[in-house]
């Protein structure tokens, strides 16, 4: 005798194969997250450095733009005068921050000085700016050795250590200010 | 370190019509043998080459004049004229974003791009564009004479390495073009009796001054403007306005050309002093427009600075 198994009408067996497609749906999207490379951590700055976009006042921000500006200028006069330029002749020139203008009080009343020259900074020629106004500026330091400017900050009304090299300022509490460069996000 | 960069191809899609354009043969003029041609896509961008170079290389925007660049699309025509060009001089960090998609499409996709503000101490970007921690930049670099001047130089070791014949003479030129620009600032300055208060409470309509306010030791207090060109809703600016009184904001520094109702009203409600810049992105291409527009900006400041002044 022949028998057949009528199945009740129901929607069981489509139900069954949404939930599966759905189950491999969110398992490999799951599996393609997880695979995904985490953007890079950026490792913190070394404690003698200091990032100038979010570790610098206002007035500090706008010195350290002044000081990698006068990098190329400074040079120049070196070269035509036969020697480093004192800050007197580069506030002459009417060139920031050395120039005695009235943006210079509002910035620290910083009082440079000619912090070295030749070998005693690695043949190149050093700046040292001290505040007048350490909550506003801290004290500068330029040193231009030939392949770019270094620039270092301490907020206090200090002279820096002389030579001004790398390691008597780290050791005396300065910091060296940083940079990067961050190209549009939509490019 | 080289600024050069070639771009990897865009994956915005760019109108097929555009692609199509682009992909055709460039019919530009021939410049003078030997003579570089150099693209540009900004007003003050246009000034800065235009002063390095002087008549040893052609300057070419890429955009028309008359569009203004928050709000500009790219072109079919305007993706053709890149093919013409030898390098392309770029703010690169958020005012001219599209140039990207626009070498991608043309029949230049490899063209150098000189990163101007590669040697510029950015500023995180201000308002509503503040995220990522920073990441993302104020990209109004060209808003001030210090950055103008970073930029300027350069422009002109890259031009230079570009074109070496004319190496000197691009160096020589930013100099010199660099000095005027400290002279303006300095010839502002001399304007202002007394020394300009760093207590000088500032508010801006639109977050492009920070790096111009820098120069003068200045911090933005607040920012009205969510994003360029948007108006803030009555409810953002209800808070705007408490916040500017809770402040005791000194000075709005608003912008030139677009005049807002909702400006007005914020100095009514407030009795603060209303000032506006130029932010350059108007009128005809010119070599002296960056001068004349920035020569104006610094006398607006420094009036600002001494009304506010006790």
């Amino acid at each position: 005798m022949h028998r057949q198994i009528v199945r009740r009408a129901g929607a069981e067996r489509e139900t069954l194969w949404v939930l599966l497609a759905a189950g491999a749906i969110l398992a490999s999207a799951t599996l393609a997250v997880g695979l995904r490379a985490a953007p890079d951590a950026e490792a913190p700055l070394a404690a003698h450095l200091i990032d100038s976009r979010t570790g610098l006042t206002a007035a500090e921000q706008g010195l350290y733009a002044d000081l990698k500006a006068a990098g190329e200028e400074i040079a120049a006069l070196r070269e035509a005068q036969g020697r480093a330029p004192t800050p007197e002749e580069l506030a002459a020139e009417a060139l920031p921050p050395f120039a005695a203008d009235p943006s210079a009080a509002a910035r620290g009343g910083h009082a440079w000085t000619l912090a070295g020259t030749g070998d005693e900074t690695g043949d190149g020629i050093a700046y040292a700016g001290v505040s007048a106004a350490p909550e506003l500026a801290g004290s500068l330091v330029l040193r231009l050795d030939g392949h770019g400017a270094a620039i270092w900050l301490k907020r206090a009304a200090e002279v820096p250590p002389a030579p001004p090299e790398d390691t008597a300022l780290t050791a005396a509490g300065w910091k060296r200010i940083v940079s990067t460069f961050t190209a549009g996000v939509t490019r | 370190m080289s600024l050069f960069s070639n771009r990897r191809p865009n994956r915005r899609l760019i109108l097929a019509g555009a692609l199509a354009a682009a992909a055709m043969p460039v019919c530009a003029v021939a410049a003078p043998a030997g003579r570089r041609r150099f693209g540009v896509t900004l007003h003050p961008y246009y000034s800065y080459v235009a002063n390095i170079v002087g008549d040893a290389a052609e300057v070419v925007p890429i955009i028309p004049a008359g569009f203004n660049p928050h709000a500009y699309e790219p072109r079919p025509e305007d993706i053709q004229r890149i093919g013409g060009l030898d390098a392309i001089v770029l703010n690169g960090i958020g005012h001219d974003d599209f140039a990207g998609r626009m070498i991608a499409a043309s029949a230049k996709p490899s063209l150098p791009v000189v990163e101007s503000n590669a040697d510029v101490p950015l500023l995180p970007a201000a308002g509503m564009a503040a995220r990522a921690a920073g990441k993302v930049v104020n990209p109004h670099s060209f808003l001030s004479i210090t950055n103008s001047v970073l930029q300027v130089a350069t422009i002109a070791r890259e031009l230079g390495r570009l074109d070496p014949a004319n190496a000197a003479t691009y160096a020589a030129n930013a100099r010199a073009y660099s000095r005027r620009l400290r002279q303006l600032r300095a010839d502002a300055l001399a304007k202002l009796a007394t020394a300009g208060t760093a207590s000088l409470r500032v508010a801006t309509i639109h977050g492009a001054y920070d790096y111009l306010l820098r120069e003068f030791g200045l911090e933005v207090s607040a920012v009205v403007e969510p994003a360029h060109g948007i108006e803030p809703s009555p409810a953002q600016l209800a808070e705007t306005i408490a916040t500017m009184r809770k402040l005791d904001v000194q000075v709005i520094f608003s912008e030139l050309n677009f005049p807002s109702a909702y400006v007005e009203t914020i100095r009514r409600e407030t009795g603060i002093r209303l000032y506006a810049f130029s932010h350059i992105s108007h009128g005809d291409y010119a070599a002296d427009l960056f001068e004349r527009e920035m020569a104006r900006n610094l006398d607006t400041l420094v009036l600002a600075m001494a009304e506010a002044a006790p």
